[in-house]
């Protein structure tokens, strides 16, 4: 019955040419129709099935600066926001529509993701992994791509005043990019920091439950439609031994933070406040 | 012709490597459990406890070049937890100072991948260098986790004898009965609700053709073994014929004592390996053995319901008792 669901959904919002474009960007599959990260093709169709009227008709997202992404291994990295991680949905949509050849972005999950019922089988199937270090690394070197918030639950969390301010980055994904010689791909999200306009975390309230924030969101549950842009940057290649300290790999973090910054800024002066109609091109 | 012993011989997956390496190698068998009766031992079979002084004494009558240690008790045997110990770890340490006097040349050792344990946080791929997890959350394993450290150390120790440790992934075939197989077998195959890791499989026959390449080969080491694909669990069930029945994780417990109470024994550490995948890497064996499985993953779980041939393997014998009180 599930898989008579999954076929008519494909059916309904895919066309051949996209069904054909989530094919090929599957690139180890196996004799049992699964890549070792336990993608499946089909699962994965009907998902972004599920999520490509979103992406065109409620977010109506823009892209720009699709020709700055480099066609073999890639690290991308985005400032992280919004509640829930629509923002990762939407690029994965558009990198799996929009490039040719089409990509499939791996996501790094949190470390507890694993332990969730159906939630890890849904990840599995649709190339979200684990954030580990040698997840990362061992499909950086099958040149497979990988998507990175370095913001991590801080970005996404985050309440509506400090929208589009990028939180602390972490160092890991610098010192992953220069050991496998892969290419940093800055992209700054814009219109996704308003959907879910979040007015408090409740911090000591979520630290008593153990959880990371407790968003209380203005509008209610449903996510606004706001416009989506989302600006891809120009590649940064990082030379040099991937063993420095850390104040070294810090100014290497603030030269993708500063690149990702200017994709904000530009995108930001371009659509002004009109979160719901405009475009930050 | 080279003399290549084989221990645990009187079990289902050693008469497939004795029948791949018959003609090429002068075969002895040994087991502490007695040969079942309805086939026959391509060479010479003796019945005898790895620590039995009667061990020693073949080693000095037959001189053998080289061994391959097949015979690791599973859980499944359900011996005493210190009856398996004693067997796994010490007879495999008896074997391998039996091997060093009587300077035998070479060692294959069968361990397993269960020895990395199906971990929430594992990685992907696995590889040799990773730790072993599996007593960790599951202290039951602990003699499969010693058998592959005494292997370890004793090839650390002796470089002069080539020491192969294989971990292969789970090995499945129309001829072998061991416990993922019989399970594969089943109709209704009890799967974990929301969970649905990725598993690995390698068919009997590149199982036994790994060792030939182990036993030929230059190099030693350790080395994960596993077939070509990877594959959701569920789908590996619906692939050997049966139809995976979900249930809830708090309620795995009771379904295990089911079973059991029906009289089927289900090892309590696969529980996690329902959950969490443990992915291995084979390169290593590839590029120093020159392996490549031959059988694909899907076609192997597809003949796992093939009509058992007559002159295949009966069930697993039992140990006698006195072999096991001997040390």
């Amino acid at each position: 019955m599930i898989r008579a669901l999954k076929k008519k959904l494909i059916d309904a919002y895919l066309s051949n040419e996209e069904k054909s474009k989530v094919e090929r960007a599957l690139k180890n599959l196996a004799s049992t129709g699964f890549d070792p990260w336990g993608v499946n093709p089909e699962t994965l169709k009907a998902s972004i099935a599920s999520t490509i009227w979103l992406y065109r008709h409620y977010y109506r997202v823009v892209n720009h600066g699709l020709e700055n992404i480099p066609t073999g291994r890639c690290l991308f990295i985005s400032n992280h926001s919004g509640q829930v991680p629509i923002d990762a949905m939407l690029i994965t949509t558009a990198a799996l529509i929009e490039l040719e050849p089409p990509r499939l972005l791996r996501g790094m999950v949190e470390r507890w993701a694993p332990s969730l019922p159906f939630v890890s089988t849904l990840f599995s199937r649709c190339g979200q992994i684990t954030g580990d270090i040698h997840n990362a690394k061992n499909l950086l070197e099958r040149d497979e791509s990988v998507m990175v918030f370095p913001e991590g639950v801080n970005g996404v969390g985050k309440t509506i005043f400090n929208r589009y301010e990028l939180q602390n980055f972490g160092t890991g994904f610098i010192r992953l990019a220069m050991e496998t010689k892969t290419p940093i791909l800055p992209i700054g999200v814009i219109g996704c920091e308003e959907t879910l306009p979040s007015l408090s975390k409740l911090g000591p309230l979520a630290k008593k439950l153990g959880i990371p924030y407790i968003p209380v969101i203005a509008t209610g549950p449903i996510p606004l439609p706001t416009k989506v842009t989302i600006r891809y940057g120009k590649p940064i290649l990082f030379e040099g031994n991937a063993d420095e300290p850390d104040s070294e790999v810090r100014k290497k973090v603030e030269t993708v933070k500063n690149a990702i910054r200017a994709e904000l800024e530009a995108g930001l002066a371009a659509r002004g406040e009109r979160i719901f109609t405009g475009a930050g091109v | 012709m080279k003399k290549v012993l084989i221990t645990g011989a009187a079990g289902g997956l050693a008469a497939i490597v004795a029948d791949t390496l018959k003609g090429k190698f002068d075969l002895y068998g040994v087991d502490p459990r007695p040969f079942p009766t309805g086939r026959e031992f391509p060479g010479k079979f003796f019945q005898a406890d790895y620590r039995q002084r009667k061990m020693a004494d073949l080693f000095r009558v037959h001189g053998f070049d080289a061994i391959v240690h097949l015979g690791r008790v599973p859980i499944a045997a359900r011996l005493r937890k210190t009856q398996r110990f004693n067997l796994n770890v010490l007879g495999t340490r008896s074997l391998l100072d039996l091997a060093l006097k009587n300077k035998v040349k070479s060692v294959i050792v069968l361990s397993t991948f269960h020895v990395y344990g199906a971990h929430q946080h594992n990685h992907l791929y696995i590889s040799e260098e990773d730790p072993l997890l599996a007593s960790q959350t599951f202290p039951e394993i602990v003699d499969a986790v010693e058998l592959d450290n005494v292997s370890v150390t004793f090839s650390l120790r002796n470089p002069q004898v080539r020491t192969v440790i294989l971990r292969p992934t789970n090995i499945i075939g129309d001829r072998i009965k061991n416990q993922i197989s019989m399970f594969l077998r089943g109709k209704m195959c009890p799967v974990l609700l929301g969970y649905d890791p990725m598993w690995q499989f390698i068919h009997e026959d590149d199982m036994a053709n790994s060792i030939l390449l182990a036993l030929e080969g230059k190099k030693s080491g350790i080395y994960n073994v596993s077939g070509e694909g990877v594959i959701a669990f569920s789908h590996a069930i619906r692939l050997a014929g049966g139809s995976p029945v979900p249930v809830p994780s708090f309620l795995s417990g009771a379904v295990i004592r089911g079973l059991k109470f029906a009289g089927q024994y289900f090892p309590r550490h696969l529980v996690d390996f329902f959950k969490y995948p443990v992915v291995v890497s084979d390169k290593n064996f590839r590029k120093d053995f020159g392996y490549e499985p031959h059988i694909s993953t899907a076609d192997a779980l597809r003949g796992l319901k093939i009509e058992t041939a007559p002159e295949s393997i009966e069930g697993r014998p039992e140990l006698p008792t006195e072999a096991n009180s001997k040390d």
